[in-house]
C-alpha cells in the first residue's frame, strides 16, 4: 500500500517526499580526464503529526518502507507539539528549471566542454594545473500530503567548477570559479574567460603599505559581507533570539545603496523552483530595501512559531526535516559603472577572494580573514596582485557607509548574485 | 549478498573492480532552545562500483537499488571507457584479505529506546539553559550510527566491518545587548552508549565559556608567543600540515612535490607527527581502509624532518611507495580519496608551567572554531583564549584568529608538552565534497613563537 495512504490511517497529518537524482559527472584532475561517475539515488522522507506531535524519518531502502513508517510514528511519539499544519495546494508561478538540453547532455559532450575550457586556460599559462568538475543531474522531487497536495518538480542542474593552481617557487596562486544553471547557457564559457583574465592580472605581483584605505569587494569577495547577513536574516535565528537584527524590521540598518532580495522564482537558477520543499510557492522576498530592514525568511514551522506566514523558504535534504534557507540570494546592483568606481580609487585594493569565509563568530557580523586573492589599485588602475594581507571588521558597521555599488553583478557559488561593493575606508593589515 | 557481489566482480571486464555496500542506521535527537528539534531514525542503504581500465581511467556507479549489481558493473565499466589518461594508472599491491569483523559494544545503543536518548539530550540541554540567565540559545544533540560495510574487489579481497559511532554535542549562545557569544563542546565514542552518559560537565562547560566570552575583550592584533591547547594544536596539525601529507595533493604536481620533499626540515628536532588508523577505538580508526588496505602507523615528521605521507593505492604506485591505509570515503555515494585517520603531534617533555613561565606577553589559545588552509597558508579561529602576562594566565580574550605560513609556524614551535591526549570530539573533516569524515586528532600543548594574530 502507498505509504501516504497507510500513514493517514495512523496520524492526523502526513507528508511524503520522494526524491530521485540521476547524476552524471566528469572530472579532470591536473589537466587530465580521470574519473567519470553515474549516480542513481532515491529516497523517501516522511513527516507525520500524530496526537498533535511532529515526527520525521527517512530512508533510501525501498524494501524497508514499513520500518520507515514505524520510525516516523515513533519519532512523533516523542516529538514536540507541531505548531503548524501541512498546507493545501496553492497556485504558484511557473519557473523554468528543467531543460532537456541539460538533462540529456551526453558524457562525451561533458568531456568536450572540459577540453574547451582547458584550451582557454593552458595556452595562456602552460604551467597551470587545472581541475574541472562537470556535473549534470536530473532531480525529481515529489511532495504529497494528507490534504491532497501534490507538488512535483524536475530540475536539471548543470554545474561546472574550475580550479586553477599555479605554484611558482614560493608563490602559490589558486583561482576558482563555477557556473551553475538549470537551463542550457550558450555563454557557458564566459566564467572561464573571466578566470583567465584574473589569471593574467595576477601575474604581476606588487606590494602595498598596509593601513586604512578604500576596499572594493568583487562579487566573490562580497560573500564575506553577505554570509553573516544571510544568517541574521534567517527567521530561525530571529526566533531563537540570536540574530542581531531581531526586532529591527522597519529600521534603517544599512547605507541607502544596500538592497537584498531572496528570489526562488528566477528562471534557470540553481535554487529556483515553483515551490519550496514543503510545497509552498516560491516568491520574491525583499529583505533589505534602500538600507531598511523589511523582513526575514521562514518555513512553515519557524513562521508558526514567530506568528507569521511562511515565505516559501523551506529547504531540505533527504535525511533532515525542512529548515528556512535562502533560495537565490541577491544583492541588488547599484548606479555606478565598475570602471567609474575603480577610477575613483586613488590608492586601495580589490578583494576577490578571502580565506576562511564563515569561520569565527559569524552571527555577530564580525569577520577576520586573510586575503586569498587581492589586487592593488593605484590612480584608478589595477596594477598587480598583492599578497599576505588580511582584513577584519563587522559587516553591521561597514555596511552603514558604502561608497558605491556597481551596476554590474555576477553569479557566484551558483546561488549568490552580487555587485562590486566599495567600502570607503577600512583597515588592511599585513607586513609593512 | 556475498555470492551476488562475487558474481558481479567476475562479470566485470575491467582491469580492477571494487564493490562496496553500506547499510547504515542512524538516530538523532536534537534540542534547540526550549524545543525538541529532532528525534528520529534514518536508514541509508546503497552501494558503489568502481572500475579501472588502466590506460583509460576510473568509472564509478553509485546506487540505492542493490538488486542488479551486474548492470551497475557495466555502467561503471562504460564510464571508465570515457577516460584518456596519458600514462596507465597502476595500483600499489596490497595482499588480498578475507575477513568478517563484528564489534561488541558494552551497551549497544541500538538497544536503547528513543525515549531514553531523548531524555539524555534533554538533560544536557537543561544544563546549558539553566547555567545563566544570559544564555539565550542552546543546542544539545545526541547522535548514533551503526554501519555495516562490505568491501570486495576483483583481487580476492572480501571484508565485512561494523562501525558504531555515538556522539553528544552541546552548543551555547550567550547574549548581552548586541554582544552575542557562543561556545561548543562534543564527545564521541566507537564503543557503546555508556560513554555518553553523565556528561553534564560537557554541557556546562559550553555554557560557561559562552557566558565568560561576553566579558572578554577582543584581542589586540599583533605578533605573539602562542601556547595552543591540545585541541587547537590537534586541529592545527590536521588542517595545516596533515592535508599537505595527503599524496593526492602532490602526486601529480611537481612543484608541490618539491615543497613536500622527503628529508626536508619542517620543524625543530622536537617535532614528531604521525597518522595511525590502527589504534583501537579512536574516532578515525579504520582497520581496513575503503580499498582494503590495513591500517598502520605512518610517521610523517620525525625529529623535525619530513619522513612520510599518506596514500591510496593509486598515489602510492605513482610515487613508488607503499599503500598506507588512507583511502577513505564518507559513504557509498563517493569513491575513496586520500584522507587522514587519527593524526597527532607526539608527546614531548615540557610541562605546561615551564612552557608559559618565561612568556612576558603571549596568548594561551584554546579550542578551534573553524579554519581554512590554502596550501601553506592557514587561518584558524580559536574558540576562546587568555592573555599570558609575566608567565601567568591572565584575562580571557576573544576573536583570536591565527593566520600564517605553515613552514614558518612549524619551525617556530619551540616547546612540546608532556600532556598528550586524544581528542574524541564528534566533528568530522571535509575534503572536496566529502564531509564529514570521522577523524581523530591528538596533541600535547605546544608553544609557537611569533604568531600573527589578526583583528582590527
Amino acid at each position: 500500500m502507498d505509504i501516504l495512504t497507510q500513514l493517514k490511517k495512523q496520524a492526523e497529518q502526513v507528508e511524503v517526499l520522494d526524491l530521485r537524482n540521476e547524476k552524471t559527472s566528469v572530472e579532470y584532475e591536473a589537466n587530465q580526464l580521470k574519473t567519470c561517475t553515474v549516480a542513481e539515488t532515491r529516497g523517501t522522507a516522511v513527516r507525520v503529526i500524530r496526537k498533535g506531535r511532529l515526527g520525521f524519518a527517512a530512508s533510501t531502502d525501498s524494501q524497508a518502507l514499513d520500518k520507515l513508517s514505524a520510525n516516523a510514528l515513533e519519532s512523533a511519539a516523542y516529538g514536540d507539539e507541531a505548531p503548524f499544519s501541512f498546507p493545501a495546494q496553492q497556485p504558484a508561478q511557473s519557473v523554468q528549471t528543467y531543460d532537456p538540453a541539460v538533462a540529456e547532455l551526453p558524457i562525451p559532450r561533458l568531456v568536450e566542454i572540459g577540453r574547451e575550457i582547458l584550451d582557454l586556460i593552458l595556452p595562456v599559462e602552460a604551467q597551470a594545473r587545472v581541475n574541472i568538475s562537470l556535473e549534470r543531474s536530473l532531480v525529481s522531487a515529489d511532495i504529497r500530503n494528507h490534504t491532497g497536495l501534490e507538488v512535483s518538480f524536475q530540475t536539471s542542474p548543470l554545474s561546472i567548477g574550475v580550479e586553477i593552481d599555479l605554484i611558482q617557487g614560493d608563490d602559490v596562486l589558486i583561482l576558482y570559479d563555477q557556473l551553475g544553471t538549470t537551463v542550457w547557457d550558450k555563454d557557458y564559457k564566459d566564467f572561464a574567460r573571466r578566470l583567465v583574465e584574473k589569471l593574467k592580472m595576477a601575474r604581476t605581483v606588487t606590494t602595498i603599505q598596509p593601513g586604512r584605505m578604500p576596499v572594493l569587494f568583487a562579487p566573490n569577495g562580497v560573500l564575506a559581507l553577505a554570509l553573516p547577513l544571510s544568517v541574521g536574516l534567517n527567521g530561525k535565528e530571529v526566533y531563537k533570539g540570536t540574530s542581531p537584527m531581531i526586532g529591527k524590521a522597519g529600521e534603517k540598518l544599512f547605507d541607502d545603496k544596500v538592497t537584498i532580495v531572496d528570489d526562488g522564482t528566477l528562471d534557470g537558477k540553481f535554487a529556483s523552483a515553483s515551490y519550496d520543499d514543503e510545497g509552498m510557492p516560491h516568491r520574491r522576498n525583499a529583505l533589505v530595501e534602500g538600507g531598511v530592514l523589511k523582513g526575514f525568511i521562514y518555513d512553515l514551522k519557524t513562521a508558526a512559531q514567530s506568528g507569521t506566514a511562511s515565505t516559501g523558504n523551506a529547504s531540505r535534504g533527504l535525511f533532515n526535516p525542512p529548515e528556512p534557507s535562502f533560495t537565490n540570494f541577491l544583492i541588488q546592483p547599484g548606479q555606478t559603472a565598475l570602471k567609474d568606481i575603480l577610477k575613483g580609487i586613488d590608492h586601495g585594493i580589490v578583494v576577490e577572494d578571502l580565506l576562511g569565509i564563515g569561520q569565527g563568530n559569524i552571527i555577530s557580523g564580525a569577520f577576520s580573514n586573510p586575503l586569498a586573492l587581492a589586487f592593488k589599485v593605484e590612480k584608478g588602475e589595477i596594477v598587480g596582485r598583492v599578497k599576505d594581507l588580511s582584513i577584519a571588521g563587522n559587516v553591521y558597521e561597514l555596511l552603514k557607509d558604502v561608497g558605491a555599488v556597481s551596476r554590474e553583478t555576477q553569479w557566484v557559488y551558483n546561488t549568490f548574485n552580487a555587485p562590486y561593493v566599495l567600502i570607503p575606508e577600512m583597515n588592511v593589515a599585513g607586513k609593512s | 549478498m556475498r555470492d551476488r557481489i562475487q558474481e558481479a566482480l567476475k562479470h566485470s571486464k575491467a582491469d580492477y573492480t571494487e564493490i562496496r555496500i553500506e547499510d547504515k542506521e542512524t538516530t538523532r535527537v536534537v534540542f534547540r532552545g526550549k524545543e525538541l528539534e529532532a528525534a528520529n531514525a534514518n536508514i541509508d542503504k546503497g552501494g558503489i562500483v568502481r572500475c579501472l581500465i588502466k590506460d583509460k581511467g576510473w568509472g564509478v556507479a553509485t546506487f540505492n537499488d542493490l538488486d542488479d549489481l551486474l548492470t551497475k558493473v557495466d555502467q561503471a565499466y562504460q564510464c571508465a571507457q570515457v577516460g584518456s589518461v596519458p600514462e596507465p594508472i597502476e595500483l600499489a599491491s596490497v595482499e588480498p584479505v578475507e575477513q568478517v569483523m563484528t564489534v561488541e559494544m558494552k551497551r549497544d545503543f541500538r538497544d536503547v529506546s528513543l525515549a531514553e536518548k531523548k531524555a539524555l539530550a534533554e538533560r544536557y540541554n537543561q544544563v546549558i539553559r539553566g547555567h545563566d540567565g544570559r544564555i539565550i540559545d542552546s543546542q544539545a544533540a545526541y547522535m548514533d550510527s551503526f554501519t555495516h560495510l562490505t568491501l570486495a574487489n576483483s583481487e580476492g579481497t572480501y571484508i565485512e566491518q561494523e562501525k558504531p559511532s555515538v556522539v553528544v554535542a552541546s552548543f551555547a549562545v550567550a547574549r548581552d545587548g548586541d554582544n552575542v557569544q557562543s561556545a561548543h563542546e562534543s564527545l564521541s565514542s566507537t564503543q557503546g552508549y555508556e560513554y555518553v552518559l553523565d556528561k553534564d560537565e560537557l554541557a556546562r562547560k559550553s555554557a560557561q565559556k559562552a557566558v565568560e566570552l561576553l566579558d572578554a575583550k577582543p584581542v589586540k592584533a599583533g605578533q605573539y608567543t602562542v601556547v595552543a591547547d591540545q585541541m587547537l594544536a590537534g586541529v592545527f596539525i590536521h588542517e595545516a600540515f596533515g592535508h599537505l601529507s595527503e599524496a593526492d595533493f602532490v602526486y601529480e604536481n611537481p612543484k608541490a612535490r618539491e615543497m613536500m620533499t622527503m628529508g626536508r626540515r619542517f620543524g625543530k628536532g622536537l617535532l614528531n607527527v604521525y597518522d595511525d588508523g590502527s589504534i583501537p577505538n579512536l574516532r578515525g580508526t579504520t582497520l581496513y581502509d575503503d580499498e582494503g588496505t590495513p591500517a598502520r602507523r605512518n610517521w610523517l615528521i620525525q625529529d623535525g624532518v619530513l619522513v612520510g605521507r599518506l596514500h591510496s593505492r593509486q598515489t602510492a604506485a605513482k610515487m613508488g611507495e607503499d599503500a598506507s591505509g588512507n583511502a577513505r570515503a564518507i559513504n557509498y555515494r563517493f569513491a575513496p580519496i586520500v584522507r587522514m585517520t587519527n593524526t597527532a603531534i607526539d608527546n614531548g617533555t615540557t610541562s605546561f608551567e615551564e612552557m608559559i613561565k618565561d612568556i612576558q606577553l603571549g596568548i594561551y589559545a584554546c579550542d578551534a572554531y573553524g579554519g581554512q588552509t590554502q596550501l601553506e597558508n592557514f587561518s584558524f579561529s580559536s574558540g576562546y583564549a587568555y592573555m599570558i602576562r609575566d608567565g601567568k594566565i591572565a584575562e580571557m580574550v576573544k576573536d583570536v584568529i591565527l593566520a600564517g605560513n605553515l613552514f614558518t609556524t612549524l619551525e617556530n614551535i619551540d616547546a612540546i608538552g608532556n600532556d598528550f591526549k586524544w581528542l574524541n570530539t564528534g566533528g568530522g573533516c571535509g575534503k572536496g565534497s566529502q564531509f564529514p569524515l570521522p577523524v581523530g586528532m591528538g596533541s600535547p600543548h605546544i608553544r609557537i613563537q611569533n604568531v600573527v594574530i589578526g583583528g582590527e
